[in-house]
């Protein structure tokens, strides 16, 4: 609290100034409890007992946690010497940037022959935002009515191909991750499709005119009128999806598994599965302590991305906002 | 070519390529209703069935509403309904999203006005929810377990409430920095405390945003599905967890039970989000994209 400042010396409107702080600083801190407590309550806790996991060598079998042997690094050396670990990063960053660019790609296209009406856009719209709205264990499930080897996707492919097409999507290794890729994309195209959307309706109009009066192709203006000033939508679109991918969870693990054999073994599946059906907390401990400081080091460097980016968002807003009439 | 033909030619490409997606995008939303409309021999027939016929509500009325019919085999699983989980997913689905659309609206209007939170802070709000959950999970259900909260709906309620912190609150800050600030010094003037501000000026101002924010957090919690299946054993069950307890049983593949319990956990969910179809962007980038 601030003290008072003596009367005689400060005029009346100053002590209401000095009041109206105190208050705005009271309400700042009601505000925050709520942020702090679950920081000191529920985050920091946890944060401790992974780290006391990872340098403590424990097992569900072995009685009571708090008496487990000190291994010091022994565990982290465990980890990053395992060769599944390694290949789960790999199946995990192949699954992730896959996954990325296919509902990118798609997304963007859908986006860019959707921006302008056209009779029965809003239906389209309807129908491409429904993969996004079912629920993730759901699609897994429902891969499995389709995909399964003489099911009705491989029948359909068949049928339309003209030839025998019969992957085992399910059983095959070779087809098993891919195939989980593809759900993923099937799941989150329209991510990828409603933000490039928006990111192509809330472009300036004037730019695009100028170069159509000049004459320019559509190629010519797609590149290097409209692809510039949606940059920072792109960027939102892939980073954000790729760190959604990244821990992907309910479709690999309920489809496979991990399986068949390891094919599909990512890193949040071999956490789990080191941790919930070998029993190995402290291993897993270990694990997803390295995983998170890998995800830390990804996710700062997206947030600088992210922040750069949302500048010149914000700018384009404010601008549209501007020329619209009235402030900001 | 005239440009009139290119423009027709364009027209039917744009239309062909539109309907192939939506064909893609529909079709296994199509075989999730129909499996869950079909008798159990038609669940994995070759060639397979692509509309049920006859169509049958057995499966409705044995998944939810418990009833035994048995057709050709017998399913273990037949006897319980999910009526259970279904009253867990919406109590901790809507109370943990109503909590987060609570403070992080509140936090939102002090980061918007107040600069509570510098870009910098917001920023790292955001780490809550890019961490991948499956790191923290495990200590985490330790600690639950020490402090009396696994497999509780208060538990499931408080970590769901943390994980969707970040969205209410860049969400609700989105609208908020769109309400003029004229609005809440002439509030002020008027002798308003800053508290009725906010709940009596500011948040009915943004309404429509609020609502948008609360049901897309909803599609969030309602759908979860790691969590769940970690720290809740057997007395809190949600429905996505109901869901895969239909899995690996000894009996086979029950598709069409599966099914008419997946279309029961998707539709509104489908419902809700063509509700807010507007405002699904601007949700999932954090509000950085606006329509």
């Amino acid at each position: 609290m601030a003290a008072r400042p003596p009367l005689d010396t400060a005029p009346k409107v100053s002590l209401r100034e000095v009041s109206r702080a105190r208050a705005i600083r009271r309400f700042r801190l009601t505000i925050l409890v709520p942020l702090i407590a679950l920081f000191v309550l529920v985050l920091m806790p946890v944060l401790f007992l992974q780290l006391y996991f990872s340098f403590h060598q424990w097992s569900i079998y072995l009685g009571s946690w708090w008496d487990a042997d000190y291994v010091g690094l022994n565990l982290f050396t465990e980890v990053l010497t395992d060769p599944r670990f390694g290949w789960a990063i790999l199946r995990s960053l192949a699954f992730a940037t896959g996954s990325t660019i296919g509902c990118f790609v798609i997304g963007f296209a859908l986006a860019y022959l959707m921006h302008k009406p056209f009779r029965g856009q809003a239906l389209y719209y309807v129908v491409f935002i429904l993969p996004m709205l079912t629920v993730p264990i759901v699609v897994a499930y429902t891969a499995e009515m389709l995909l399964y080897q003489s099911g009705p996707v491989n029948d359909l492919i068949s049928r339309i191909l003209g030839v025998e097409f019969k992957p085992a999507w399910l059983t095959d290794p070779n087809v098993a991750l891919p195939a989980v890729t593809l759900l993923e994309i099937w799941n989150w195209t329209p991510f990828s499709f409603i933000i490039m959307l928006a990111g192509l309706s809330a472009i300036p109009k004037e730019p695009i005119e100028a170069a159509e009066i000049l004459g320019a192709s559509k190629w010519r203006i797609f590149w290097e009128v409209q692809l510039p000033l949606l940059r920072p939508v792109i960027f939102l679109a892939l980073v954000l999806r790729f760190l959604e991918a990244m821990a992907e969870f309910p479709k690999t693990w309920a489809l496979f598994q991990g399986g068949p054999g390891t094919a599909t073994e990512t890193l949040p599946v071999y956490i789990f599965l080191t941790t919930w059906q070998y029993f190995e907390v402290s291993k897993g401990a270990a694990m997803s302590y390295i995983v998170m400081m890998l995800m830390i080091v990804i996710v700062l460097l997206a947030i600088q991305l992210l922040r750069r980016e949302k500048r010149s968002l914000d700018a384009m807003y404010g601008k549209a906002a501007r020329e619209a009439g009235g402030e900001p | 070519m005239t440009k009139s033909r290119r423009r027709r030619i364009s027209t039917v490409v744009r239309y062909a390529v539109l309907s192939v997606w939506a064909v893609i995008a529909f079709f296994p939303i199509y075989w999730m209703i129909a499996t869950s409309f079909k008798i159990d021999t038609q669940w994995f027939a070759w060639p397979p069935v692509y509309i049920p016929n006859p169509p049958t509500l057995a499966n409705y009325r044995n998944v939810w509403l418990g009833a035994e019919e048995y057709t050709s085999t017998q399913y273990a699983i037949s006897s319980q309904t999910p009526l259970v989980s279904l009253k867990n997913s919406v109590i901790i689905s809507f109370t943990a999203t109503f909590l987060a659309v609570f403070f992080g609206a509140i936090i939102a209007y002090g980061a918007s006005r107040y600069r509570l939170l510098s870009e910098a802070r917001m920023f790292q709000l955001l780490m809550l929810r890019m961490i991948p959950p499956i790191v923290v999970v495990a200590p985490l259900s330790l600690y639950y377990s020490a402090i009396g909260l696994l497999d509780t709906l208060f538990g499931l309620i408080l970590i769901y409430f943390i994980t969707s912190l970040p969205y209410a609150v860049w969400m609700t800050k989105s609208f908020i920095d769109e309400v003029p600030r004229e609005v809440e010094q002439a509030a002020e003037i008027l002798g308003a405390s800053r508290w009725r501000t906010v709940f009596e000026v500011v948040l009915p101002l943004i309404r429509s945003g609020l609502v948008a924010t609360f049901l897309f957090i909803l599609i969030l919690t309602w759908s979860e599905y790691l969590l769940a299946l970690i720290l809740s054993k057997t007395n809190v069950t949600t429905l996505p967890i109901e869901l895969s307890k239909y899995q690996g049983t000894t009996e086979g593949r029950v598709y069409g039970r599966q099914a008419a319990l997946a279309v029961g956990i998707t539709v509104p969910l489908m419902i809700i989000g063509l509700v807010i179809r507007k405002h699904l962007a601007r949700g999932f980038s954090f509000g950085m994209v606006r329509r």
